[in-house]
């Protein structure tokens, strides 16, 4: 018999009312005392969870009902371990565990997902752009290595160009809603249609400051398709690393 | 906070977008991405194994072209250096073209996810 852990949150009081919610495979859910933490677990025979659609929105959905209450710090899906171990590591690194709740506390992850169309139609014209300010080329011996090189000048200057230019939105973003933010993490890929991809971390209190910023600011640029969501529990702030294996390995 | 089950917080999340196909689209490609099962045969390990080095070698060669760019941005290089360093490129690229046809791998097949830090190439 093995535990399949949920989410880890510090033991403050009456736990959430557990028959609300249902655990991977049907199980039910219990929360594990120690110390000051409490984590939130399913009994399961076996030592592998079926990777499927239901466990894991079994999985999101039983962290989800803990958000509802408190912010947790969600493990990875898929973390089976003995209760032993469990305790062990849970008394091992509480002081790292409670100085990460203390991090995400009373807040939610909000998440921002921007498309833009300059990855792909841009790239001839910004090539464009650079031959014409360029006189690099005009001392260059008229062979196929120089041609290729200067091919490559400006495909080096063109993505140099998109860098820019998705820098330029992320600073954009940051700079419009970092006011209603605790914490971001922000990733900029200027190569890809989906450029950018953010996770907030939001204090509870300011979420609708947060909604109103974030929805002015996505009216400031109608050229860039926006896709918000959220309150999600603090995956991309906490990453609880479990000195155990799952069944993905060392998580 | 503690846990006070007289006084939740919906966590229930929203999800507010008027390009939802561009989305699911971006996120479909994605999960393609992920490989479902790892087959253990011959042919797939050999494949897999070219990649990955070959990977490596595309990441070093676009160093390269890189470095040789900003050589000849900044000036020093000769017109004959230029024409020698760019064909010299030009072969490489050629070459690893060959190889990725040997092993039936496509451009978009020579990249590494390297999870939060993004792609490798």
């Amino acid at each position: 018999m093995k535990l399949y852990a949920y989410c880890v949150s510090e033991d403050g009081g009456k736990p959430v009312d557990k028959e609300l919610v249902t655990g991977v495979g049907g199980s039910s859910v219990r929360w594990l005392k120690a110390d000051e933490l409490i984590v939130a677990v399913s009994d399961v025979d076996g030592d592998t969870i079926a990777i499927t659609r239901e466990n894991v929105l079994a999985h999101e959905r039983v962290v989800r009902k803990v958000l509802e209450y408190t912010t947790p710090l969600p493990f990875r899906f898929g973390t089976l371990v003995t209760e032993a171990r469990l305790q062990s590591y849970l008394q091992a690194q509480q002081a790292a565990l409670q100085s990460k709740l203390l991090l995400v506390d009373g807040c939610v992850e909000m998440g921002v997902k921007i498309i833009w169309q300059a990855h792909s139609t841009n790239k001839e014209s910004l090539s464009e752009e650079v031959s014409a300010n360029s006189r690099v080329g005009e001392q260059l011996i008229e062979g196929a290595g120089s041609a290729f090189l200067m091919a490559k000048r400006q495909e080096v200057m063109g993505e140099k160009i998109l860098a820019d230019r998705a820098k330029e939105i992320a600073s954009w973003l940051n700079e419009r809603i970092t006011a209603s933010i605790r914490k971001d993490h922000t990733s900029v890929r200027p190569d890809e249609k989906l450029v950018l991809t953010a996770a907030h971390l939001v204090e509870r209190s300011r979420l609708e400051q947060y909604r109103r910023t974030l929805k002015q600011a996505c009216s400031e640029r109608p050229e860039l398709h926006f896709l918000t969501s959220g309150p999600w529990p603090p995956y991309s702030f906490v990453n609880v690393e479990l000195e155990f294996k799952t069944q993905f390995g060392v998580s | 906070m503690s846990l006070s089950p007289e006084n939740p917080h919906s966590a229930d999340p929203e999800v507010e977008t008027s390009h939802a196909e561009e989305f699911v689209e971006q996120l479909r490609q994605v999960t393609d991405t992920l490989p479902s099962r790892i087959n253990v045969d011959a042919h797939s390990v050999e494949q897999g194994l070219a990649k990955l080095v070959l990977t490596l070698i595309e990441f070093i060669r676009r160093l390269l072209e890189k470095q040789a760019v900003r050589r000849m941005e900044g000036g020093d290089l000769s017109p004959e250096q230029i024409e020698e360093l760019g064909l010299a490129l030009m072969r490489l690229e050629a070459k690893l073209q060959e190889l990725k046809m040997q092993f039936g791998l496509a451009d978009e097949d020579l990249n590494l996810d390297l999870g939060p830090v993004g792609r490798l190439i």
